[in-house]
């Protein structure tokens, strides 16, 4: 099969659209989370919610720029399992994107990132280990309070 | 139509190929990640050691030294499967950085910010401005061909890379000498023993691809002075630098700082502040900063110069249109730098100003890792298949053992890219609907790994240059 110049032309804006249709599809298909102050304890709520205790709580300040604050939690089920949960609230929409992009910067390696993170209103929420049931079971009612507003 | 280039100057020795090994691999950023294992931080090492780095060094030891030839794991692969599957492990290797590239700019961007004023890594017009000029600076020093991105390499990676780790082991070493507080439990050899059940099972990949870029040396093989004997001896080195500074300094970190300060707010940046301020020598948090943003350099360079350089080999051979294959009086590939630099920009600009692709980079960083397990899967296979289909081709460095041993070297790596592909599938439990997260996944990975298939389906010799026989369209 031959091909034109021009044909050449296509098939590298092709593959360059290739490479850029992904990152664009996962842009549009996922929801920008929106911030607002999302009011009390998620964390806290959703535990009781589900029935997992809080064995441990720490209040945190984070060393970046807009963090105001959050706790870090200790959370046990009956099956035995425990998860480490930490939030961290940030006075603005930038300052809380900007946490997100450091996460995803720290990813070890080419892999993929330590922990799972999900962002609640002005909170940035990390769990540990990255598979946690535990955080399994906490993350609709944190869906929930994401998408509330007060 | 290229430039004359100046013919493959033969510039690398043993120091300098096992440096581009080290800047590929070596990373600043991975040690506070790792640090929150604590002791079992040596166990998944050695883990990640047994089924990847110990594997991927002997096989790239021994492959170069078999076939040193231009393009890497390119004329590797090709050697056993044929055009079709070394062009597709190598646009593999090349596709995934595309998607990775964002990652190490925005650290090298918000390494610096913490280094001017920490405030700025919120500013995206500054990540985005210290991204793109990062990104097109490593690409200019790509241009100017082997011998200036070689000497780049060398300083930056003992700066940004070397200097800064053994710093890091130095300040442990003395704090343990000092008498001051461990804040892990004491070491037994329990304690070294990770833990691998469904919840941590995801960290397996992760652990697997940390000593991803082994084999980046084999680039450069057209340049290297005597690869038979050098490769084999730059694998070992940098294997030691690398395995050296990630234990030891990954274990510096896990001593000093709380695993509670070392969670998401542990950039890296917050990580060695904490720890200099506990030394006392805060002052040096700063030069720090910069020292460890050269190394992001270094290691984006590493990526961004060695899979280009075999593309271009590729495209010279005729495998892509000309339109990639163009090269500069330093023999760089600088079409394919040109468009890598451009699609890269794209992807880094939607990484920083659309937020929700920042949400969704759980499932780029997935087909990344799914792309790179598609590369060490050829490369460990096409290291067995070629024993038996060239078992004459004189290697210099033959993975010892004989059949056997290859088949255990081969096999270990098998089994951990495998299962990393695998598991690599394996969404985060939060994620509600698990068949979109595997759809996207396959989706984005078979997008960025099919279009060697679509170049190879409308190849023609008109792509080949006129001294290789072809004619110039």
């Amino acid at each position: 099969m031959t091909i034109s110049k021009n044909g050449e032309i296509c098939l590298a804006l092709l593959v360059a659209v290739l490479f850029i249709l992904p990152c664009l599809m996962l842009g549009l298909i996922y929801e920008e989370a929106p911030y607002h102050t999302v009011a009390g304890e998620p964390v806290r709520e959703a535990a009781d919610a589900a029935g997992i205790s809080v064995a441990d709580v720490e209040g945190t300040l984070w060393n970046m720029a807009g963090a105001t604050g959050g706790k870090t939690y200790t959370l046990t089920d009956p099956e035995g399992d425990t998860a480490y949960i930490a939030t961290q609230a940030f006075d603005s929409a930038e300052s809380r994107d900007a946490a997100v992009r450091l996460y995803n910067a720290h990813a070890p390696g080419k892999g993929k990132q330590v922990g799972s993170m999900i962002v609640v209103g002005q909170y940035i929420v990390y769990a540990t280990p990255v598979n946690s049931p535990i955080f399994a079971k906490l993350v609709p009612a944190l869906q929930q309070a994401a998408k509330a507003t007060t | 139509m290229s430039e004359a280039p100046i013919a493959n100057k033969k510039v690398l020795g043993l120091f300098a190929l096992a440096m581009i090994n080290v800047a590929a691999v070596l990373s600043i950023r991975n040690f506070p990640s790792m640090a929150v294992y604590g002791w079992s931080c040596i166990g998944w090492y050695v883990l990640g050691a047994i089924v990847f780095l110990i594997p991927i060094s002997l096989a790239g030891a021994e492959l170069a030294t078999g076939w040193p030839e231009g393009g890497g794991v390119y004329a590797w692969v090709k050697q056993a499967f044929g055009e079709k599957g070394g062009f597709v492990a190598l646009f593999c290797e090349w596709s995934n950085n595309l998607v990775w590239f964002p990652t190490v700019l925005s650290f090298t961007a918000s390494t610096l910010a913490f280094a001017l004023t920490p405030d700025l890594a919120a500013n995206p017009w500054f990540m985005f401005a210290v991204m793109m000029i990062v990104f097109w600076g490593t690409t200019a020093i790509a241009y100017f061909g082997e011998e200036t991105s070689t000497k780049f390499s060398n300083i930056g990676v003992i700066l940004g890379s070397i200097v800064p780790s053994l710093l890091i082991i130095g300040l442990g070493l003395w704090w343990l000498g000092s008498g001051q507080k461990i804040v892990i439990p004491h070491f037994t050899l329990a304690q070294t023993v990770p833990t691998i059940n469904l919840s941590t099972l995801p960290f397996f990949a992760t652990i697997v691809l940390l000593f991803a870029g082994m084999e980046m040396a084999g680039f450069h093989a057209l340049e290297t002075k005597n690869p038979q004997r050098d490769f084999p001896r730059a694998m070992a080195l940098s294997a030691v630098i690398i395995v050296i500074c990630t234990v030891l300094a990954t274990l510096a970190i896990a001593i000093v700082i709380p695993a509670s300060q070392l969670n998401l707010a542990s950039g890296v940046m917050q990580a060695i502040q904490y720890f200099f301020d506990a030394a006392g020598i805060t002052w040096l948090v700063g030069p720090m900063a910069l020292l460890i943003t050269l190394g992001g350099v270094v290691n984006l360079a590493a990526w961004l110069i060695g899979p280009a350089k075999g593309l271009g080999i590729v495209a010279e051979e005729g495998n892509m249109p000309p339109l990639f294959d163009k090269t500069n009086k330093y023999g760089a590939p600088v079409a394919v730098l040109l468009i890598q630099a451009l699609i890269g920009s794209v992807i880094s600009l939607l990484y920083v100003f659309l937020p929700s692709v920042n949400q969704a980079y759980w499932i780029l960083s997935a087909m990344t890792v799914e792309l790179l397990c598609i590369v060490y899967i050829l490369v460990f296979a096409a290291l067995i298949k070629l024993r038996y289909s060239k078992p004459d081709t004189p290697r210099p460095f033959k993975i010892p053992g004989g059949m056997i041993g290859v088949w255990i070297v081969g096999g270990l790596g098998l089994f951990g890219t495998v299962l990393s592909f695998i598991v690599g599938l394996m969404p985060p439990m939060y994620f509600t609907n698990w068949i979109v997260y595997v759809g996207s996944v396959l989706l984005g990975t078979f997008l960025l790994a099919v279009p060697p298939l679509i170049f190879l389906k409308f190849k023609h010799p008109g792509w080949l240059k006129k001294q290789n026989g072809g004619e110039q369209p």
